[in-house]
């Protein structure tokens, strides 16, 4: 291999962002790299096919479909409510928000008016779904960049949700609880109380969580200025979700496109600060998700307070004995944590629907990947992939 | 590998936490605090968790309460709203004052998705969600469990029908009655 006679110090030449610089002055023979499909970092079975210049990455494509699973097409043979569970499956961290999508779309089509207490339930067992997808977030992208502890704690934390959900409705990832007109459950007794203890004592533990990443210095320098997604992009790119707050666009479909109780409850709509990070960058990402806990914290807050008590309330009362839809279609959509879940329903009129298509956020904010990971070192294209927060269940479907 | 960003302001730092010290000994006062702290994981299979009675585990058919056999009518609602088509039956008469009962009743449980819509639709409260979830199986054959294996006594599975007394089938029974009042 010829030696290299560089004019300044390799440090200073490699963090050029467009990596043209470093095309010119240290070509190497560029190799191809799978990262993936076992890969721990790719957060699932995602394959990316990374082409380098030494450690440069001139070009990645990520290749999907090792999980796919039909859901589009078993749909079209399945009744409404027995769509419900697979919905659990598309992201199988947020289950909850996937079923409350799918529900809102039916709802949206069949003209059907739930109970205004049932709308709190949800709205509470969303955000509860909607921590502990942020903590699974934050505490795998610690891991991915080389910091176990917080891992733990965000474990530790999540815990508590799975089994305050677990109690609800007897199971801790795949609930099924949300159903057309209604849920599976109402509150046990003492439920409420329980998650006004919970959030009692998370809220100095979302402190700590927040800081043991977003002050360490290790962490900032992996993800401060890495994987910069300007706004006009991600707009064009169609993300949604944290991954567009973080370029600084306020958008937030429980604001602006509100659905069930949401526009009678205060919350802010996170975006990042220009003097904590690089407004599009990792960092960026990591801080909205850290910060909407607090957010769902304070939503959770106030349904507690303004959810009616009901005698005897019977949580399937509204529940159709058949979801038969008039003929139509239908777009619902409702903001996950990883941005906006949409499905499209056309309806014949029957009980199955003749098609169902899911619009998920993740796949559209993964193929922003070969834009970020575009002259960047191959250590960093793990911070990237980690930051967009994928979850690959989705994403094939 | 460092990016230079001017425009970000840099944490400040007060000198104490410059000289670094005290600060790894707070980290080392935290991490010796944790080791008196309640632990929150314990040491399964050893110490066996107990699920709560609203647990959806391995769906289960509830024996009759004077053993003559199962609750199960074979109506087939199960079957038919089950989303994965884990259950299949044959349909057969008997002499008991239920009528009809499966001649054979089969989930297969590797489709299984542990849903509870066949509990829930259940108008016999013959087939319940179990509290057992470490199911494995040596071969797929022994994962498709016939009448045999699923059948248990009413007292194995009796947290889980009080659960469904109390929260689910009494309430909705007082609904419906208030509603058939209510023209
Ligand atoms: S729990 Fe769901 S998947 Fe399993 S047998 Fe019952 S209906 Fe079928
Ligand atoms: S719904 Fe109940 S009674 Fe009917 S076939 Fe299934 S287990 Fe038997």
């Amino acid at each position: 291999m010829p030696e290299l006679i560089l004019e300044k110090p390799l440090a200073e030449l490699l963090p050029v962002p467009s990596g043209a610089l470093v095309e010119k002055q240290l070509k190497t023979e560029e190799m191809v790299l799978n990262m993936g499909p076992q890969h721990p970092s790719t957060h699932g079975v995602l394959r990316v096919e990374l082409l380098t210049d030494g450690e440069v990455v001139s070009k990645a494509t990520p290749y999907l479909g090792y999980l796919h699973r039909c859901f589009e097409k078993h749909a079209e043979a399945l009744d409404y409510p027995m769509i419900i569970p697979y919905t659990d499956r598309m992201d199988y961290i947020a289950s909850m928000n996937n079923d409350l999508a799918f529900c809102l779309a039916v709802e949206k089509l069949m003209k059907l008016e739930v109970p205004r207490r049932t709308e709190f339930m949800r709205v509470i067992v969303v955000e509860l779904n909607r921590i502990a997808s942020h903590l699974v977030a934050i505490g795998t992208y610690g891991l991915d960049i080389g910091a176990f502890t917080p891992l733990l704690f965000t474990f530790r934390d999540r815990e508590h949700i799975l089994s305050l959900l677990e109690w609800l409705c007897g199971a801790r990832m795949l609930y099924n609880y949300i159903w057309v007109g209604g849920t599976s459950h109402d509150f046990p007794p003492k439920f409420k109380e329980r998650v006004g203890e919970f959030v009692r004592y998370f809220k100095p533990k979302a402190d700590e969580i927040y800081r043991l990443l977003t002050n360490n210095e290790i962490f900032i320098q992996r993800t401060r200025g890495i994987g910069v997604l300007p706004a006009d992009v991600a707009i064009n790119y169609g993300c949604s979700g944290p991954m567009l707050r973080g370029s600084g666009v306020k958008w937030d479909l429980r604001r602006d496109d509100p659905y069930s109780v949401y526009p009678e409850l205060e919350f802010d709509v996170v975006v990042p600060t220009a003097d904590e990070c690089v407004i599009g960058d990792c960092l960026a990402r990591h801080i909205v998700r850290a910060k909407e806990i607090y957010e769902s914290l304070k939503i959770i807050e106030q349904c507690l307070d303004k959810m009616p008590e009901v005698e005897n309330f019977d949580p399937q009362a509204a529940v159709p004995k058949r979801v038969k839809p008039p003929k139509g279609d239908v777009y619902g959509r409702a903001e996950n944590p990883r941005g906006e879940l949409g499905f499209y329903i056309i309806s014949e009129g029957n009980t199955k629907p003749f098609r169902v298509k899911a619009r998920s956020s993740c796949f559209v904010n993964l193929s922003t990947l070969p834009e970020l990971a575009k002259g960047q070192l191959i250590s960093d294209v793990v911070a990237i992939i980690g930051s967009i927060d994928i979850v690959l269940g989705e994403i094939d479907r | 590998m460092q990016t230079k960003n001017p425009d970000i302001k840099k944490t400040k730092f007060t000198l104490l936490e410059k000289i670094y010290l005290p600060e790894i000994l707070k980290g080392l006062w935290y991490t010796f605090k944790q080791m008196f702290a309640p632990n929150f994981t314990f040491r399964y299979p050893d110490v066996r968790w107990n699920p709560i009675a609203a647990f959806r585990g391995r769906p289960v058919l509830v024996e009759r309460d004077d053993k003559a056999g199962e609750r199960c009518v074979a109506c087939g609602l199960c079957a038919r709203v089950c989303p994965p088509m884990a259950i299949s039956m044959q349909a057969v008469e008997t002499e008991l004052e239920q009528e009809r009962h499966p001649l054979t009743f089969e989930i297969n449980m590797l489709r299984c998705i542990y849903c509870g819509y066949c509990e829930e639709v259940c108008p016999e409260e013959a087939i319940v969600m179990s509290k057992e979830y470490d199911i494995t199986y040596f071969s797929r054959e022994s994962a498709i469990m016939d009448k045999q294996k699923l059948l248990v006594p009413a007292e194995s599975v009796k947290d889980r029908l009080d659960f469904l007394r109390k929260f689910k089938n009494d309430i909705r029974k007082e609904s419906d009655q208030v509603a058939n009042v209510q023209p």
